[in-house]
């Protein structure tokens, strides 16, 4: 009989100790926000372009890490969503929105056409046309995400999304650019 | 145990790791002299960094001399372009470059004149010279390393640390290449001079001449040369080390002759150590004794192809087609021209492509000297790729992960360290293309890199635009706030005195009234000579609104809509009479003498001098009103009296504008049930362009009376401004008007099904309006100017143009209205 009451006694000073220690350590190691969301967040392309129905990249991730969909990024395109799938441990979906060709773009005004209405400036998530009012607007190329949020407000639709040209700085190495062989072996024994 | 600086003395070398001995071909050029070539015709100088870090200097029909400057620019690794030969610069445009992509780079064509004029050079002596002045020289003299990377020379020559050691680099270990071995033997005086210099800029402790036992004349050329020269003889050796490829790879002979390895990460130039090529040690006399800048280099060109193999001469920008056009190179199928050696160099995609600062080999090979392209194989994983890797990294697992695309596991085996060599390739027994595979994964990892900092960067952008966001709201509301303060406060101060003001006038008021009693039979008998004109300005106006109205009861109740110009000019001109007519009464009113105008107003027929008439008319009864009312009384405003008068023909014109819309309008909405829709369609924006345009005349027209009617105002002109704008703003409103008119005719139509065609001809018919509007709206802005004959102002094409850009827009949207509504 003296041995249950040893054996209850024991095990409620036990689950006594560890609540204690629970307790504290979910005040001492508390961990401020959800670090899924700096992992998402992290995958997402930052182009702030709202495609998503969020108002920028931060807001959709903090979205997927409370169980939204991971096809709503276009410019991330299927590699990011695929990216996203294996982090969050979900099965992959199709981008919902229309196939998004992976060329990169960059907005371009054409300048002649701007009358200075200040629309896009207003549009820009990241800041990068520079204009005043009534007076012509400009692209700044390496600051545009290339999201197409400025196209849609031109009311004069002289805003185009032109693809980023392959210079020598970004131009990608392909498989059999260089189509040399190494020597042939019977020059190896006659050079020998 | 003997230190290292002993060591070095006595020659000890140390193994490198990895390495294989392919068949060496260097007999095939190094057999001669170095010579020269013909001067090309044409020289293609690309200026990359233009742009960037640099400016140009010269631009398009400039003649330039040989090392002529043609940039200039600032920044730590900035180098100048120089003219490789004396001519005419024919172009600055794109032009395909010598890199494996042959992608168009910004290069200057230079049309050679063929005297090969040399620009005015200064030599200088070193012992007069700073160490800043000689890095200043060899920078502008454009040195870039002459062993194929091209890094700039002069930042290598003023490292942060101090360097302990150089090692001037004459492996030259690729099979074919020997541009350098006869660079050893032709010059080695120049070279040893060269290397004096690197020795007084970087005060080295030792100065190593490295070179390969295969090249035993430039070995011995070289010992020769530095006991000639005035270096101590004690610090400054020949090593010759054997013939391995690829000995010559900086870390390699780094390691080959110190035994020490470079970090991966790391520049030699942490461990106290410099590498220069020998080609570099000439060029860098070159600037500093001749003043010559870095403009022509030894290439070889070689391979069976090459009817005259051997080493050349070659200045930079000489296209590869020319060069080898002056050697006699023969041509087969599929015939591969190889920059660098066949290890390490690339196909060349174009031939029209310049020689440049790092081009050391031009190899043309005929088929038996290179293997026909096989298909690869699976890996076997026999390990050889790992044993011969002088890097001592796993090329069977980077290229695992290369061919899975899983780039980070690649590169955390350390791609990064791979110097693409091309060992691997060279022993795999599957012919797999190695090297290729880990230059794609490397390209994909700096995509990557890039993408990712370009995120960053937005992500930066992004949250400094949502803090200005929130910054600029809050000041707003603060703003606010505080203007409300004020006024609370402004309120509460004056509250009293408003009550006391506001008791004090009634008090008046009373006051007033009483007295106003008292002197009424007093001032009766002035009152009504002040109320004359006034009144008869007023029957003027009731006059003219319903001349106005008549004319427009008229204009709707005529169902045809073409007839509407004429009836509106003949409404007009009525109008014009009528008012003429009232102001003709206004005047005799005030007794003064119209008659003058009284027959020219009853013959005018066309409403231009009715309306000069009408104006001078107007005019005459303004001055007689303005007389009476000074003559009479003070209570009297003249100039209100215009203004009134003005504000009511405006007004009555716009309404009259607005119904004739709302006609044509209905008129647009009622004919569909008539019978072609597509015809009725383009009438109804006919009729509606048309009324438009009328309405646009009205408008104009009034704001030309107005400042007709208003010389003995100060400033016509002003008051013009403001008419057009007022103008302008009916117009839009009447063009808007007409669009809607247009699109719910297009919507109706699109139920019946026969929506896009229809859609279609009424965005285009908008569209054609455009340039009709604009000529209409210009034509009475010219008149409204009151400077007959004058151009357009750019300022009013302007307007116009926007105001087509405006109605551009809508119509845009209108269009999208209907198809969205089709859909």
């Amino acid at each position: 009989m003296t041995s249950i009451f040893i054996a209850v006694a024991v095990l409620t000073l036990l689950a006594l100790v560890f609540g204690v220690i629970l307790g504290f350590a979910s005040k001492k190691f508390k961990v401020e926000g959800n670090p899924v969301v700096d992992q998402v967040e992290a995958l997402l392309p930052q182009t702030q372009c709202g495609q998503c129905g969020y108002p920028g990249c931060r807001p959709y991730a903090e979205a997927i890490a409370n169980g939204d969909h991971i096809n709503k990024c276009p410019p991330g395109g299927t590699a990011t969503m695929e990216k996203i799938a294996e982090l969050m441990g979900v099965d992959e979906e199709p981008l919902n929105a229309q196939a998004q060709s992976a060329v990169k773009k960059v907005a371009y005004i054409r300048e002649d056409e701007c009358i200075g209405c200040t629309k896009c400036i207003q549009a820009c998530p990241v800041d990068a046309i520079l204009g005043a009012g009534k007076l012509m607007h400009t692209v700044i190329a390496k600051d545009c995400t290339g999201c197409d949020l400025c196209v849609e407000p031109c009311p004069v639709d002289c805003i185009d999304m032109i693809p980023v040209e392959t210079t020598i700085q970004n131009w990608d190495w392909k498989l059999n650019t260089i189509p040399v062989k190494v020597i042939h072996s019977e020059q190896e024994e006659t050079a020998c | 145990m003997l230190t290292l600086l002993e060591q070095l003395d006595k020659g000890v070398l140390w193994q490198s790791p990895g390495g294989i001995h392919p068949p060496q071909f260097k007999t095939l050029s190094n057999q001669s002299a170095i010579a020269r070539l013909p001067l090309a015709k044409r020289f293609v100088v690309p200026v990359p960094l233009v742009g960037e870090q640099a400016t140009l200097t010269v631009s398009v029909g400039d003649t330039v001399l040989k090392g002529q400057v043609l940039t200039e620019g600032s920044g730590f690794t900035y180098l100048p372009v120089h003219a490789p030969t004396s001519g005419k610069i024919v172009a600055i445009e794109q032009h395909a470059t010598n890199h494996p992509s042959s992608l168009p780079t910004l290069s200057c064509i230079i049309e050679s004149d063929g005297q090969d004029t040399w620009c005015e050079l200064t030599t200088s002596n070193l012992a007069q010279l700073s160490k800043a002045e000689i890095l200043g020289k060899i920078k502008q003299a454009g040195i870039a390393g002459m062993g194929g990377a091209a890094f700039p020379s002069h930042v290598k020559l003023n490292p942060a640390s101090e360097i302990d050691l150089v090692i001037i680099n004459g492996i030259e270990c690729e099979p074919y290449i020997t541009s350098d071995d006869r660079l050893m033997r032709d010059h080695s005086d120049e070279i040893i001079a060269g290397v004096a210099i690197i020795h007084h800029l970087l005060s080295p402790q030792r100065i190593i001449i490295a070179i390969e036992d295969n090249k035993p004349e430039a070995a011995h050329a070289m010992k020769a040369a530095i006991s000639r020269s005035s270096l101590p003889q004690d610090m400054v050796r020949v090593t010759v080390i054997p013939t391995k490829y690829p000995s010559g790879g900086e870390k390699q002979l780094i390691q080959i002759i110190t035994g020490k390895e470079v970090p991966s990460g790391a520049i030699p130039a942490q461990l106290g150590i410099v590498v220069h090529n020998v080609g570099t040690a000439y060029a860098i006399q070159d600037a500093i004794y001749h003043g010559k800048p870095l403009i022509e280099r030894v290439v070889t060109l070689t391979g069976e192809h090459i009817g005259h193999p051997g080493n050349y001469w070659i200045p930079i920008g000489t296209t590869v087609a020319d060069t080898l056009q002056s050697v006699s190179f023969t041509t087969s199928i599929d015939q591969k021209v190889i920059v660098g050696g066949p290890m390490m160099g690339y196909a060349l995609a174009d031939l029209d492509v310049p020689i440049l600062k790092g081009t050391n080999c031009l190899l043309v090979p005929s088929p038996n000297e290179i293997a026909p392209d096989v298909d690869e194989k699976a890996c076997i994983r026999c390990g050889e790729c790992a044993v011969a890797c002088p890097a001592l990294l796993l090329p069977q697992q980077l290229f695992w992960h290369s061919k899975a695309q899983e780039y980070d596991k690649a590169a955390s085996f350390n791609l990064k360290d791979c110097i693409e060599c091309g060992c691997c390739s060279y022993v795999c027994p599957s012919d797999i293309p190695l090297v290729e595979y880990y230059r794609v994964a490397k390209s994909a990892l700096k995509t990557a890199a890039e993408e990712k900092r370009q995120a960053e960067q937005a992500k930066i952008r992004f949250e400094a635009r949502l803090k200005r966001l929130e910054d600029e709201k809050n000041a707003r509301e603060a703003k606010a706030k505080e203007a409300a303060a004020k006024r609370q406060a402004n309120m509460k101060a004056s509250d009293k005195d408003a009550v006391a003001a506001a008791m004090a006038r009634i008090a008046a008021k009373k006051a007033q009234t009483e007295s106003h009693v008292n002197s009424e039979e007093a001032s009766s008998s002035v009152a009504p000579t002040a109320a004359d004109p006034k009144k008869a300005a007023v029957n003027a106006a009731i006059e003219r609104a319903k001349a106005k109205k008549a004319a427009q009861a008229n204009t709707s109740s005529v169902p045809v809509a073409t007839n509407n110009a004429e009836d509106d000019k003949k409404a007009m001109i009525a109008a014009a009479v009528a008012r003429a007519k009232a102001k003709k009464a206004a005047q005799e009113t005030n007794a003064t003498s119209p008659q003058e105008s009284e027959p020219t107003t009853v013959t005018a027929i066309d409403d231009k001098q009715a309306r000069v008439a009408a104006a001078v008319a107007k005019a005459k009864a303004k001055k007689a009103a303005q007389e009476t009312s000074t003559t009479s009384s003070q209570e009297s405003e003249p100039t209100t009296v215009t203004a009134i008068d003005d504000k009511q023909a405006r007004v009555a014109l716009a309404v009259a504008k607005a119904k004739a819309k709302k006609a044509a309008q209905e008129a647009s909405t009622t004919s569909p049930q008539e019978s072609e829709p597509t015809t009725v369609t383009a009438i109804d924006d006919k009729q509606a362009r048309v009324a438009l345009a009328v309405a646009k005349a009205k408008a104009k027209k009034a704001s030309q009376e107005a400042s007709t009617t208003s010389p003995q105002e100060s400033e016509p002109t002003t008051v013009t401004a403001i008419d057009d704008k007022q103008a302008r703003v009916a117009l839009t409103v009447a063009k808007a008007k007409a669009k809607k008119a247009a699109l719910q005719h297009v919507t109706q139509q699109d139920d019946a099904g026969l929506a896009s065609p229809i859609a279609d001809t009424a965005t285009l018919n908008e569209l054609h309006i455009l340039p009709t509007e604009n000529k209409l709206a210009e034509q009475p802005a010219d008149c409204s100017d009151q400077k007959p004959g004058a151009d357009l102002s750019p300022e009013q094409i302007k307007k116009a143009k926007v105001a087509a850009a405006i109605a551009k827009a809508k119509a845009k949207k209108l269009a999208q209205n209907a198809e969205q509504e089709e859909q």
